[in-house]
């Protein structure tokens, strides 16, 4: 009977602690990055409004639409432009268009579907002027994690004779699934996913990227806890290409590339 | 004093590794953690300085942006060049020959195939297709492969002096060549079958009509762009 009691009461300690843990989970890892966030936000809309938050005719709403998105392109263009006087390639991804595609001094080198846009809750909840301006780029990529090699090296020793020379056949790449995140300064991620939900390679080389992609977010989560400057919410962007596609732009693409997003 | 049987003592155990199991649980959830917090804030999207002007000066400052928009796009435009250019995607083997207008033709070409060729004591080659943009250098009827001395050493025969009569080698790239320079070249193969494959040094072998299509387009001073 004493047993049963004592059990009884581990029982709850253990349910209140792991109540608890979930609680300070969600304060610490939800909360608490969403706060400061929506409070920096709070303060730029606060200085760039003025305060003011006008009831407006949808008339005019409206049209103010239409001068944000049209504004939206021509900086969008601008960039384009910049880029162009660089000697490297980068990425454009238009989700107005549902295309992404490659430019090389202004030239396009190969364009791409996007079948399916995902953008987080924190993107879409943010005003236009500044997702438009701080999340539209030039962006350079600061880290990366990705399923496939940039570089599909194959180490081969020089034969020792003839015979061997003679035996050796062209060795083909292993298309693995391609599975790429890009992370910026600015808080922001991309990812792109092979649109492909059958795996070609490995299901390992899947749960590695996973992994590593994990991995990676919560290192960000655990460092903006300390870090005050920081709020630790990630805006989010996912786009699916035809696997194919996606490996062409990933291996395309210089090591920290610029990429420019149009919403 | 109580001894702690062996039963609490595996309980307190289990509950320590399931609390951390489940901290670790939290901090890798902790995206969808900050997804469900975001919901709870919203933010307006101000107008900012657009909610002082009316109908008639919003609709003037669309018309001056679509015209910035219009040069812009005419500006990139011109950046496209004139003339027939070659794009080859190194990645998926194939190549596009094209005007500033229309696709001349595209078809697969064979790229480097990255092997690192290690011939011990420091010497090693990576056999890949540099990516950029490039120009076309010279353009050369019936070329002679001037065989570097990578082409020996895969072969395992001694690498002969600069001038040997075993270094030149006839037919084997085919009826045309346009050289990109640094010893890499748009030329003809024996290996058909490798075609759309990554099997080169370097170099991009094309099939013999796309290469005599290619070859009779681009001129000296072309533009070839490698991704």
């Amino acid at each position: 009977m004493k047993n049963i009691n004592i059990s009884k009461k581990s029982i709850i300690v253990f349910i209140a602690i792991q109540v608890a843990i979930a609680l300070l989970a969600f304060i610490l890892f939800g909360l608490v990055p969403a706060h400061r966030e929506a409070g920096k936000i709070k303060a730029v809309a606060d200085l760039k409004s003025g305060g003011a938050n006008a009831e407006l005719p949808k008339e005019t709403l409206n049209l103010i639409e239409e001068v944000r998105r049209s504004e939206h392109h021509e900086a969008y263009l601008r960039s384009t432009l910049k880029l162009s006087r660089k000697d490297s390639i980068a990425l454009f991804i238009d989700l107005n268009d549902s295309i992404a595609f490659l430019s090389l001094k202004g030239v396009y080198l190969y364009q791409s579907k996007i079948s399916k846009i995902k953008i987080n809750k924190g993107l879409k909840k943010l005003p236009y002027f500044l997702r438009d301006s701080l999340y539209s780029g030039p962006l350079q990529v600061v880290e990366e994690v990705s399923s496939i090699e940039k570089f599909p090296i194959v180490v081969k020793k020089a034969p020792k004779d003839t015979t061997e020379a003679n035996q050796s056949a062209p060795s083909l790449p292993i298309q693995n699934d391609v599975f790429v995140m890009f992370s910026f300064s600015n808080n922001m991620v991309i990812e792109i996913d092979q649109e492909e939900e059958e795996l070609a390679g490995t299901r390992s080389a899947y749960r590695q990227y996973k992994r590593h992609y994990r991995r990676w977010f919560m290192s960000e989560s655990i460092s903006s806890l300390f870090d005050q400057e920081r709020s630790g919410y990630i805006y989010h962007i996912t786009i699916k290409l035809p696997r194919e596609d996606a490996r062409s732009i990933y291996r395309a693409l210089p090591l920290k590339p610029f990429v420019v997003v149009r919403y | 004093m109580n001894k702690p049987d062996s039963k609490n003592l595996l309980m307190v155990s289990l509950s320590i590794a399931l609390t951390i199991g489940l901290i670790y649980f939290y901090l890798s959830k902790s995206e969808t953690l900050k997804e469900a917090a975001i919901s709870f804030y919203s933010f307006p999207d101000y107008p900012e300085a657009l909610a002082g002007k009316d109908s008639v000066q919003l609709t003037k400052k669309i018309s001056a942006t679509e015209k910035r928009i219009f040069a812009l796009q005419k500006k990139i435009e011109n950046l496209w060049p004139y003339d027939p250019y070659l794009i080859i995607n190194t990645t998926r083997n194939t190549f596009v020959l094209r005007t500033k207008r229309q696709i001349i033709r595209e078809g697969i070409c064979s790229t480097g195939s990255y092997i690192l060729l290690d011939a011990g004591d420091g010497q090693q080659w990576i056999f890949k297709t540099p990516k950029g943009e490039h120009r076309i250098l010279s353009k050369v009827v019936d070329p002679v492969w001037v065989k570097p001395d990578w082409a020996f050493i895969e072969e395992s025969l001694p690498v002969p002096s600069v001038n040997d009569p075993d270094r030149f080698e006839y037919g084997s790239l085919g009826d045309y060549a346009l050289r990109l320079g640094d010893g890499y070249m748009i030329h003809g193969t024996l290996y058909q079958r490798f075609l759309g494959l990554p099997v080169t040094h370097g170099c991009v072998r094309l099939g013999d009509d796309d290469l005599k299509i290619v070859f009779k387009n681009l001129q000296i001073g072309s533009k070839v762009y490698i991704f």
